[in-house]
């Protein structure tokens, strides 16, 4: 039973890690938070269950599903961000802009397919794997290869190519790397098409075990908020991880204390992990670093270099 | 200087303070009329306007800590739910009157708001903001899981008791009085603060807490007080919106935080009436504007959008600016002249006539001013930025410290004022040991700094950022910031203030024309001065001026030359980094090098500037 809830846990976690890096990667660039993400994320799942109502092929809707929420998140950067941004950089009003782009999205949605749920193709969600007594379907299995592989691609992206290393630089000080030379506006603009697609991603690998509702951008955007808040924002790498870490949190809380254990026990998590590490779990590797350096520094004969 | 003089050197008043009280005496009975009526007025039409009102008073109270201190707070729907459940669970289970009950919520949300506050002021900006969400969403979930509060289908509201028999046809609806008065006070408290001596510290907390922290403001204690305040204000809200039908948590969950932040920003961040209006609008528009919902829903998303795309300040903040380039226009059309040619002049410095008053400093002259000895600090780097640095200042003398770049002078002040804890070695101020006091203790000990780059509140004049460095001065400002315009002593102190501040700009050059301009508008140059003055007004018995002459000109330069020597001859030590070594030389009576963490060489100008081993490391030969 520990088992089956912690792969289903990893499942869930994985599409929520999928949300939260779609957050991050916004974030990591132009330093806001797209609160209309987990919309973008119902936007994909409700075209590809509005065409395949009107039996269209998932081939063809899927791709299109997909294009609309990273050229959604483009639109969003231009109509909602940017202005914004030209403004004030340092204000809170993209809170607003973004919640507002929100409302009208989950609105529209629900103008144009009406309020109740809608059938999604179900895609590789028909054939289970069993193995040591716990089941996954093909599904979500391919969710979590789906969130490994590109966690991992993008992190060597980041880390690796100059366009990672000069993102880090615009999020440090956009000015600076404007006058360095930098196209600040493309790499915000692309940011926002990834952290779209990204989104896009995680609904089309949770539409088949889910359902298609206009509503549904509210559920997957907070569960993906507090992932990212677990994990810690300043990485994407690291809200995948907190997004692991909440699915199966909740998995557990779901099968040991009781269903509506669920609600209430991941924000318990989140507390616990903000009043020991404010920036995050998966910051703490470098709290551990410090503290072990700082221990070090104390003893004699070792470099007094050492932090 | 005589009363009538500060007041022609003051910013021209487009009213006479007796008009201004009329107008006042009107305004609250305009208020007090418009309650009138709302109490006799339908039920329908009451139940609206009373939950507006209570997300006014929310509204302001959130604008009180993300507007003013830069507190951008998203527990504000938790300490509302707190509020209102709290006032529900003690009249419904323990029958407690609802009045008793008032002052235990306010109490347990100003309680609450403290320790929330404390927590969460360890991080800044978004993660302040994320902390604070994450209290709304456990209040949330503890009240949709708590029997006592009634799991999701919530609590009926408490009856709220009618005025007796014979004054309630004359009066109406006794919650329309109550909710209104609540209002009233809110309004009262936090319009009070905006017109307090705490204000301009308050903005000075929220852009520079360095150059607030300098001027003797404890400003972590200030920030958690503060949100103490507004979450008693958030409570006082819960009590009033309790009133109005099923509480229920769906109504005070994470999205209702981010609502009343929307309002807010909508209405306009920082102003008097910019979160009245936005509560208004928001609570008022999905009644007054019935079309299918859907479509509703979308025409208030765009709205949110359009009014931040088009007007980031929001609705009022759009109206001050019109109003601000009125006045512009109109005091240009009428003392246009005379400003005109202050301004065009080259530096626009009159010139110095620095007058301080004599300032004695502490009693016993034989000890140094400042001592400090075997100081060593380091920032973690491979080589410790300052080691064993010895710093002897003699009372009433004009110290300079230079150095090349990074060899540890702001470091080293720093020290001095308590912002860094040396890792080695004493500190004396004055004959107290002071290495690891509080910034805010070293002003108390007579010390005043300004900083190499002068961050100040831009939006405030020059004399209210000035007014700052008088905080200490002045007995239980915070307190008396609640009543300040109706407490006589207030209204005194307001004025001594301005006009202590204006004389402080006057000495280091800067006339009435500047000192009613905001920070925003003036150029660097005047900035510094500004900076300067902020340092001197609460006359110090120790300044420390770190690099005082960047950017500015020749002529300037000669005029702070000129204060250093008035405030030596009124008895101030000065302690003063600077990279022009001829003003260095010219105006200081002793000068220490420092290269690379070390002490080169200290003692009287002269010598120094013979000393071989200095030419080679910074003056060159």
């Amino acid at each position: 039973m520990l088992l089956q809830a912690i792969v289903t846990g990893l499942s869930i976690g994985a599409i929520y890690g999928l949300v939260a890096m779609g957050f991050a990667v916004v974030f990591y660039v132009t330093r806001v938070i797209n609160f209309a993400t987990g919309q973008l994320l119902m936007a994909a799942v409700m075209i590809v269950a509005g065409l395949s109502e009107s039996h269209w092929h998932a081939w063809v809707t899927i791709p299109l599903g997909l294009v609309a929420s990273a050229v959604g998140a483009v639109l969003i950067y231009l109509i909602a961000v940017r202005p914004v941004l030209s403004f004030n950089r340092f204000s809170f009003a993209w809170l607003v802009s973004t919640l507002g782009v929100a409302i009208i999205l989950a609105s529209g949605a629900a103008l144009i397919w009406g309020t109740s749920s809608l059938a999604f193709p179900r895609l590789l969600n028909d054939t289970d794997v069993k193995f040591f007594g716990a089941a996954l379907s093909w599904q979500q299995i391919a969710g979590v290869g789906v969130a490994i592989v590109l966690t991992i691609g993008l992190e060597l992206f980041r880390t690796r190519s100059l366009y990672g290393k000069l993102a880090v630089a615009i999020s440090n000080d956009a000015d600076t790397a404007s006058s360095m030379g930098i196209n600040v506006t493309a790499y915000a603009v692309w940011a926002f098409a990834i952290g779209g697609l990204l989104a896009g991603i995680a609904g089309v690998m949770v539409g088949p075990i889910s359902f298609a509702n206009p509503y549904m951008g509210d559920t997957y955007g907070i569960y993906g908020f507090v992932a990212l808040m677990v994990g810690g924002i300043e990485r994407p790498a690291a809200s995948m991880g907190g997004g692991l870490v909440l699915g199966v949190l909740i998995s557990i809380a779901a099968t040991y204390i009781n269903p509506l254990a669920a609600d209430w026990f991941p924000f318990v998590v989140v507390i616990a992990v903000l009043l020991l590490t404010p920036n995050g779990v998966f910051r703490s590797g470098a709290v551990v670093k410090r503290l072990l350096a700082s221990i070090g520094s104390q003893l004699p004969h070792v470099s007094p270099g050492s932090k | 200087m005589t009363a009538t003089q500060t007041q022609a050197a003051g910013p021209p008043q487009l009213v006479a303070p007796s008009v201004r009280r009329g107008l006042w005496s009107v305004a609250i009975a305009a208020y007090i009329v418009c309650t009138f009526d709302l109490g006799h007025s339908s039920s329908y039409r009451q139940g609206l306007l009373l939950v507006a009102a209570s997300f006014a008073i929310m509204a302001l109270s959130l604008d009180l800590v993300a507007g003013v201190t830069g507190m951008y707070s998203l527990a504000h729907a938790g300490l509302f739910a707190i509020g209102a459940y709290g006032t529900a669970i003690l009249n419904e289970v323990h029958h407690v009157n609802v009045f008793v009950a008032l002052p235990l919520v306010l109490a347990a949300t100003a309680v609450v708001g403290l320790v929330v506050g404390a927590l969460s002021i360890r991080v800044s900006g978004l993660y302040f903001a994320i902390t604070t969400l994450i209290f709304t969403i456990i209040v949330n979930v503890l009240l949709s899981n708590l029997k006592v509060t009634g799991g999701f289908q919530g609590l009926p509201s408490p009856t709220f008791p009618n005025f007796p028999h014979s004054i309630s046809s004359a009066l109406g609806s006794s919650l329309a009085w109550a909710v209104s008065g609540c209002l009233f006070l809110t309004i009262a408290v936090i319009w009070s603060i905006r017109s307090s001596a705490l204000y301009p510290v308050l903005l000075a907390i929220r852009d520079s807490e360095q150059f607030a922290a300098a001027a003797g403001v404890r400003t972590s204690l200030t920030r958690i007080l503060l949100f103490g305040l507004s979450s008693a204000l958030a409570g006082l809200a819960g009590w009033a919106f309790s009133f109005q039908g099923f509480i229920t948590p769906g109504q005070f969950n994470s999205t209702a935080s981010i609502n009343i932040l929307v309002m807010v920003i909508l209405g306009g961040i920082n102003t008097r009436v910019g979160p009245i209006v936005g509560a208004v609008f928001i609570s008022l528009f999905p009644v007054v504007v019935s079309i299918d919902p859907l479509w509703q829903e979308i025409l208030f998303g765009s709205i949110f959008l359009a009014v931040i795309v088009f007007v980031p300040e929001g609705f009022v903040g759009l109206l001050i600016r019109f109003g601000r380039l009125a006045r512009y226009r109109w005091q240009r059309a009428t003392v246009g002249s005379a400003l005109g040619v202050t301004l065009d002049s080259s530096t626009g410095l009159s010139p110095a006539t620095a007058s301080f008053a004599p300032y004695a400093g502490p009693a016993d002259r034989s000890s140094p001013a400042l001592e400090a000895r075997g100081v060593t600090f380091s920032y973690g780097g491979p080589t410790p930025a300052l080691q064993g640095v010895d710093l002897v200042v003699a009372q009433g003398s004009i110290h300079g410290l230079i150095g090349p770049n990074g060899s540890g002078k702001t470091t080293m002040v720093n020290l001095l004022s308590g912002i860094l804890t040396p890792q080695a070695g004493t500190i004396t101020v004055n004959g107290v040991r002071a290495e690891g006091l509080h910034v805010w203790r070293h002003t108390d000990l007579g010390m005043m700094r300004t900083f190499q780059t002068a961050v100040m509140v831009r939006e405030l004049t020059t004399a209210a950022n000035v007014g700052v460095g008088l905080y200490n001065r002045y007995a239980h400002i915070g307190s008396r910031s609640l009543a300040w315009p109706v407490l006589p002593s207030a209204r005194r102190d307001s004025r001594q203030m301005a006009s202590t501040s204006r004389g402080a700009l006057k000495n280091v050059g800067l006339g009435p024309e500047w000192s009613s301009t905001q920070v925003a508008n003036i150029p660097h140059g005047v900035e510094q001065l500004t900076q300067l003055a902020a340092a001197c007004v609460g006359s110090p018995s120790i300044l420390i001026l770190d690099e005082p002459l960047a950017g500015l000109s020749a002529e300037e330069v000669v005029s702070v030359s000129g204060i250093l020597r008035s405030l030596q001859a009124a008895g101030v030590t000065t302690i003063v980094i600077e990279h022009q070594t001829r003003f260095i030389f010219d105006v200081c009576d002793q000068v220490t090098v420092l290269a690379a963490g070390v002490l080169v060489r200290t003692g009287a100008a002269a010598d120094v500037r013979a000393d071989p081993r200095v030419r080679e490391v910074y003056l060159g030969q």
